[in-house]
């Protein structure tokens, strides 16, 4: 059993491997926190999403900008990819399988690419249908998959209008899929008169929308661990 | 005074009437695409199509320029980029890049193609500035936009590798740069023979929600100063999304104008820049003037004014669904509107 003392030591050296873009840093500590028995867990959650945060902080505060968190992303996954084998399946009590993807005409992946990160980190099953993607593509890949939740992002305002399309299909095959566009030219407005379920406006905002998510879902995780242990 | 005149005198400095209403970006609009019973994937391909397309706008509503092309793909296309122009929609999506040209790091030394102002579709260009001039250039003026150095080289090789690079061997982007500075020279520079009155460097890649302005100014801005320092026409400087805090260091690229869109707070770039510099914008082109009410149209036209624009200008292309009442709200607000 590791001490508590080291284990906050891990998750620090996790943290700070993420806000510093510190690849190898990640590697080390990912393999070493499993190596000394941290739970993978706990090392993904309290590590490196932690640290996430913190880039969303810096990224917020224009300390940091988009190239720093796309190498902090990097970290992540580094980690992630080490850390992830060792989870055992949350019981969210929700099934949690998401489609994703840039519409089509658009090539810009990057922001589609943060909020992926994201669900991956929560453990959602992706569906990540990449950039410049038919509109019927994501309705076909949401009936096949039977998705709770469809992430359409554009980068462009010509490429922006397509989105209504994809979210009427999709609501008129399955009103109960959820949607989420997300992109620079998108807004609340627009969101809501297409009939999204939600919207993220750029990276930033996508990053903390997702981070939101992975919160509640911590917190959803957290209760439902108080309740076994009560 | 004419529109034209209205325009170049602007660029000069000189006194005008009133602001002129204009963009050096795109602004076909379906209404002129059905005058013609054109679609819009085949104009970027035909000389006569582009060009009676883009003058549609000034014909229709009196919007006060000529602008070509409408797509963002010239420059790498011509140095050997494949794109993508969506023949097979009846809906509108502007072309974008298939195939890249640069796959990985060590690809980035790349030589400029001697006949560069032969590839691609620089000869279609020179062709349709030369239609659009004869067709309306005595009543607007005409003009055409070239990428930045930064969103070229996005357009290139992988966004997410470019960005990376430039925190991680910023020397090695700059080389780059330096590069395809020289390309986007030579591209303008065909353009301007052909009867430009005015080039937009579009280099919307190395905005503010992306990239540090520190990183703007030491990376970026230099390849800036020497495509400015090369142009002969009236050039201004596009870049989207945050921008107060590169503002003055656009101006200080050497562009005779800046135009920035609707996140950039006006008054405050005014303040910044002073009373006589040329800073256009900043109407949003698509939640403003195609989703918005004409009574809101008229308002944000009246706030880019009263805010200090020299022109009012679009903050990207005009999405081509505009609605006439709009595009007409918009024309009439400016001729009337009297600060």
């Amino acid at each position: 059993m590791v001490t508590e003392e080291k284990r906050q030591e891990i998750l620090g050296k996790l943290k700070n491997a993420v806000i510093q873009y510190d690849e190898d840093t990640a590697k080390e500590t990912s393999k070493e926190a499993l190596e000394i028995g941290v739970n993978a867990n706990d090392a993904i959650f309290n590590g490196l999403v932690s640290g996430m945060e913190e880039v969303g902080r810096l990224f917020e505060a224009q300390e940091y900008f988009v190239p720093e968190l796309l190498m902090c992303a990097d970290a992540l996954y580094a980690g992630l990819d080490i850390l992830k084998p060792h989870v055992k399946q949350l019981d969210l009590g929700v099934k949690g399988s998401v489609v994703i993807g840039t519409v089509e005409g658009d090539v810009h992946d990057i922001g589609k690419n943060i909020v992926k990160m994201m669900f991956d980190v929560a453990g959602f099953t992706v569906y990540d249908l990449g950039r410049d993607v038919p509109l019927d593509k994501f309705v076909e890949e949401q009936l096949r998959t039977d998705s709770d939740l469809v992430c359409l992002s554009a980068m462009m305002t010509t490429t922006m209008v397509g989105m209504k399309k994809v979210i009427d299909n999709l609501k008129a095959k399955n009103p109960n899929v959820k949607i989420m566009i997300g992109g620079a030219p998108v807004s609340q407005d627009i969101a809501e008169k297409w009939g999204a379920d939600g919207y993220a406006k750029d990276a930033n905002n996508a990053l903390k929308d997702a981070i939101n998510m992975i919160s509640s879902l911590k917190k959803l995780k957290e209760e439902a661990e108080a309740k076994k242990n009560s | 005074m004419t529109s034209r005149e209205r325009v170049l005198k602007l660029f000069a400095g000189e006194k005008v009437d009133r602001l002129p209403c204009f963009s050096g970006m795109g602004n076909v609009t379906t209404e002129g695409l059905k005058k013609y019973g054109y679609k819009f994937a085949a104009l970027h391909s035909n000389a006569k199509m582009m060009s009676d397309a883009a003058a549609s706008t000034y014909r229709l509503f009196g919007f006060e320029c000529g602008v070509v092309p409408f797509d963002l793909c010239v420059e790498a296309e011509a140095l050997g980029c494949e794109i993508n122009v969506y023949a097979h929609l009846e809906d509108i999506l502007y072309p974008t890049i298939k195939k890249k040209l640069i796959h990985n790091e060590d690809e980035m030394d790349i030589v400029i193609p001697s006949d560069i102002a032969n590839r691609g579709r620089v000869p279609l260009m020179k062709e349709t500035i030369g239609v659009i001039k004869a067709d309306i250039g005595n009543e607007v003026a005409i003009g055409t936009y070239v990428l930045g150095p930064f969103t070229l080289a996005g357009q290139i090789m992988e966004l997410n590798d470019l960005l990376k690079l430039s925190f991680k061997k910023p020397d090695k982007v700059s080389k780059l740069l330096n590069t395809l500075a020289d390309v986007i020279i030579l591209v303008a520079k065909e353009y301007e023979k052909a009867g430009a009155d005015y080039i937009t460097v579009r280099e919307m890649g190395a905005t503010s929600d992306v990239l540090s302005p520190r990183v703007f100014k030491n990376l970026i801005l230099p390849h800036l100063k020497k495509i400015f320092a090369e142009l002969n026409v009236d050039s201004v400087l596009h870049i989207c999304g945050k921008t107060n805090d590169i503002a003055a260091f656009m101006l200080e690229s050497g562009a005779k104008a800046i135009s920035v869109d609707q996140k950039n707070d006006i008054a405050e770039t005014r303040k910044k820049i002073g009373k006589d510099a040329l800073l256009f914008g900043n109407y949003d082109p698509y939640n403003i003037l195609v989703a918005g009410t004409t009574e809101k149209v008229r308002e944000t036209i009246r706030k880019c004014i009263d805010e200090g624009v020299s022109a009012v200008w679009p903050g990207c292309d005009i999405w081509p669904t505009v609605p006439p009442d709009n595009i007409k709200a918009m024309m009439d607000e400016v001729k009337n509107y009297r600060r």
